[in-house]
């Protein structure tokens, strides 16, 4: 089954031949007048667009004193609309931006956007919270973002909680004991409809690239290889390039030929993820916590008697008894400031002053919650929806959750709004979990030194080495290509402009770092 | 000949006496603002057609400038360095060069081998069918599958060959036995699929030239051959495929511009981590570049390498047709 966004980008992709060819670059006479009084905005979007006449635009507008012009893109194509974007020469003043993809480094380096280094502190509300996530955010030394927060550490395994009863096991503890219970569902029939027709472990095609907090991610991490970059005998090195990498995936390759993974586990599209789950072929997902409570739903929406059937365990101990655990980078994408309109330091201390105020805590109910009294009210630190029958009402909450709160950079943590109360038991201690297992991991997290580090060469030919690597590394489970094959294409990867990089990492971070 | 679709009446000159042109030449320097006042009102009616594609297919071709730049878009046209032909080396002595040309050439050879012939042999068929509701059913059923976009298609083959739930893949792995086959994942079956897409998806569509080449043939010329004593082989081989030859050979020609073009959208869905070797083709390479990467500029100079092959294409294989005596495209 395909993804509506590969048609999407089909379809960005012809635009993008329209823009390369309509646009000419440089000079726009608008210049500030137009900035103070407007605000022109790109974020991603989950659902349908709000009307820009909405009540719920018109309370941000109020509350920051600005018109606001939001271009709202379908998160699926996001990439490749802010790439078009960039070539274009209408980019907004403020927009949603991955500020390490090749095409925003290129264009940040040339001038289009703010440095913000050093700039973020006199504001209240945008000064960075946590200096650990601060620094990913960097590129080479330069903010030029301010960064949307997320949990740091939510990664964790999803299990079905009734079949695990049913056989008798408990909850893993090592990556040992999560084979067992692989093994268990493949084999023990979990189901009890006397087929052998269940598996272990689900995982789907991985949109990302190696280092993307994909499932092989975590469990390369589990075994201790560096998450992204890690140093060895005193340099950094890439986390393929060690012996704990090859171990994983040896590990993992055990799983896929006894039959303990989906079968489909190289072109399964990851919209498509919780069918297998839900559908009961599949008793194990790794992946962010929130995938427990998703699932939880999912299973609520089935059956709304019995849906309890979800138990979510933080990272595992590896094989050498020890936790390693895999953190997220703390934040998705960063706001950025363009210099097109934006064009001297004064208006820019505007439009922060702006965006202050829109991440203030009034800021940051508006975005994350709604208008209170309106569409929620509040109970203690938890939201809860009002009125929801009412269409209007209805149109508020959905423009929040679907559209305005990707413009909140501080809210998803709960920093300075409520948390959605969740509205079953079940869902309430799940998510009552996640904090709980998050603390506890934290102290074992394997941070990326080399997060903060873009070297040159791969944002020169980045595309095309990226995708060595995984590639590699899902033929070498599936059994289409041998270990000696996998290291190999290791090799390779160093050949093409792999070894630049690694020079250029390891020369970054000690400027970096001295 | 009477069955040639090309009206004789287009192609005066080549055989027209020498002495003519000379004199002729030089009387329409001379009266040119004549003619052109004379023709004023068909001249206007010229215009907005001229203007169109100097605007919308010319004026554009300026973007080609950044292929030799190192373009970047805040600095725009104009303030972009020149890089001569960087981009063009990059891309020929670039590790990925040998690999893209072939995996295009060979799906190329593939097209031209069983796609370009499937729709032939079909209108061939149909013109077989005597029975004219059965014919015209027949047609028009086998049009529907072009107008489902390649993402159904693709989604479609995903549906049938995968190897947990595909309808195809169970059928097949019953008939045949042994391991399970990932047919959508292995980059084996990535080409039969691919071409088996096209078979399913133009055949039908590429039809209706022909038949409406067929169309067009004389009954008498039958009839006559009938009379002859010649049987429904002998009809077919000296009536049917000579009267389509120059429809085939047109097609071919105008085939041939595109022959490196692979179709984005189909391969690019069809794509996975365990094909990729294989099915990197010139223009999902282009937008992985361009798009995903920004590299505008290296991406650029691979669609003018492309378009240029396509052109050198074109006028070869229209030389080589007129060569071999049939008529060319122009």
């Amino acid at each position: 089954m395909i993804s509506r966004r590969r048609l999407a980008v089909a379809a960005a992709l012809s635009t993008a031949l329209l823009a390369a060819s309509a646009c000419s670059g440089g000079g726009d006479d608008k210049g500030g007048e137009a900035a103070s009084t407007e605000l022109t905005v790109m974020a991603p979007l989950f659902g349908t667009a709000p009307d820009p006449s909405g009540e719920l635009q018109q309370a941000v507008e109020k509350l920051i004193g600005k018109k606001l012009q939001i271009t709202w893109v379908p998160n699926a194509e996001y990439g490749d609309k802010s790439n078009v974007t960039l070539a274009s020469d209408k980019i907004p003043d403020v927009m949603v931006a991955n500020e390490k993809s090749p095409s925003f480094v290129k264009a940040a380096e040339a001038g289009a956007f703010w440095d913000l280094t050093g700039k973020l502190d006199k504001y209240q509300n945008l000064k960075p919270a946590n200096e650990q996530t601060a620094k990913n955010t960097q590129t080479n030394g330069k903010t030029y973002g301010i960064y949307r927060v997320r949990p740091l550490l939510r990664s964790g395994v999803v299990i079905r909680k009734d079949w695990l009863a049913k056989l008798g096991l408990k909850e893993p503890q090592s990556v040992e004991d999560l084979y067992t219970i692989a093994k268990a569902f493949a084999d023990k029939d979990p189901d009890g409809n006397g087929k052998k027709d269940t598996y272990g472990l689900i995982i789907p095609k991985w949109p990302g690239n190696y280092a993307s907090a994909s499932p092989y991610d975590v469990i390369e991490t589990w075994f201790g290889a560096p998450n992204g970059w890690g140093e060895r005998d005193g340099k950094l090195v890439p986390g393929f390039d060690t012996p704990e990498f090859l171990a994983a995936n040896q590990w993992l390759h055990k799983w896929v030929s006894e039959g303990l993974v989906n079968p489909d586990f190289a072109t399964l599209d990851s919209a498509n993820w919780n069918d297998p789950f839900v559908q009961g072929k599949g008793g194990m997902i790794i992946d962010v916590n929130v995938r427990a409570t998703q699932l939880l739903d999912l299973f609520k929406e089935k059956n709304p008697k019995d849906f309890d059937k979800v138990t979510l365990v933080g990272n595992l101990l590896g094989p050498d008894g020890e936790k390693h655990s895999y953190p997220f980078t703390g934040y998705n994408m960063v706001i950025a400031i363009s210099k097109q309109h934006v064009r001297t330091e004064e208006q820019l201390d505007q439009v922060l002053q702006t965006l202050d105020k829109l991440e203030s805590k009034e800021g940051s109910i508006l975005l994350t919650n709604g208008i209170e009294g309106r569409n929620f009210k509040a109970d203690g630190k938890y939201a809860v929806p009002i009125n929801q029958d009412d269409a209007k009402v209805k149109a508020i909450q959905n423009d929040v959750d679907k559209a305005f709160i990707q413009l909140g950079t501080r809210a998803s943590v709960g920093l300075g709004a409520y948390a959605l109360r969740p509205n079953d038991e079940a869902s309430r201690t799940m998510r009552e979990k996640f904090d709980v297992l998050m603390n506890e991991d934290l102290k074992t997290a394997v941070f990326n030194p080399a997060l903060g580090i873009i070297a040159p060469t791969s944002v020169a030919k980045g595309q095309t080495l990226d995708t060595i690597i995984p590639d590699a590394r899902i033929k070498y489970l599936s059994g289409a290509i041998t270990e000696d094959q996998l290291k190999a294409q290791i090799k390779r990867w160093y050949d093409s402009g792999g070894t630049d990089i690694a020079k250029e990492v390891n020369d970054l971070a000690a400027k970096a770092g001295g | 000949m009477a069955t040639d679709l090309v009206p004789e009446v287009v192609q005066p000159a080549a055989d027209s006496p020498r002495p003519a042109s000379a004199p002729r030449r030089r009387r329409s320097t001379k009266t040119l603002g004549r003619d052109l006042w004379r023709y004023r009102w068909l001249y206007l009616l010229l215009l907005p057609g001229l203007l169109y594609f100097l605007l919308f297919k010319y004026l554009p071709m300026y973007g080609l400038t950044i292929a030799f730049k190192d373009y970047v878009p805040f600095l725009g046209y104009s303030g972009s360095e020149w890089v001569g032909l960087k981009h063009f080396q990059e891309l020929f002595t670039g590790p990925d060069f040998g690999r893209l040309m072939f995996n295009t050439l060979l799906l190329a050879v593939l097209t031209v081998v069983f796609v370009f012939p499937a729709p032939i042999v079909v209108a061939l068929l149909l013109n077989e069918l005597r029975i004219n509701v059965l014919k015209r059913s027949v047609q028009s059923l086998v049009y529907i599958p072009h107008f489902l976009s390649w993402t159904i298609v693709a989604s479609l083959t995903y549906l049938l060959f995968s190897v947990d739930f595909g309808v195809i893949a169970n059928w097949i792995h019953g008939l045949v036995g042994g391991q399970k086959t990932d047919y959508v994942a292995q980059a084996d079956w990535f080409r039969p699929l691919i071409v088996l897409q096209l078979l399913w998806k133009q055949t039908g569509w590429g039809t209706i030239i022909y038949l409406a080449a067929l169309a067009g043939v004389d009954s008498q010329l039958y009839e006559a051959a009938r009379v002859d004593g010649a049987g429904r082989w002998r009809q077919f081989w000296h009536i049917t495929l000579p009267a389509i030859r120059p429809t085939i050979v047109v097609m071919a020609i105008l085939m041939s511009g595109n022959l490196l073009d692979s179709g984005f959208e189909q391969i690019w869905l069809m794509t996975t981590s365990l094909n990729r070797d294989v099915a990197d083709v010139f223009d999902t390479f282009v937008y992985y570049i361009g798009i995903t990467q920004g590299s505008f500029s290296y991406a650029t100079a691979v669609g003018l390498f492309k378009g240029v092959i396509g052109v050198v294409l074109i006028f070869g294989s229209n030389f080589l047709a007129k060569r071999m005596g049939q008529r060319g495209l122009f």
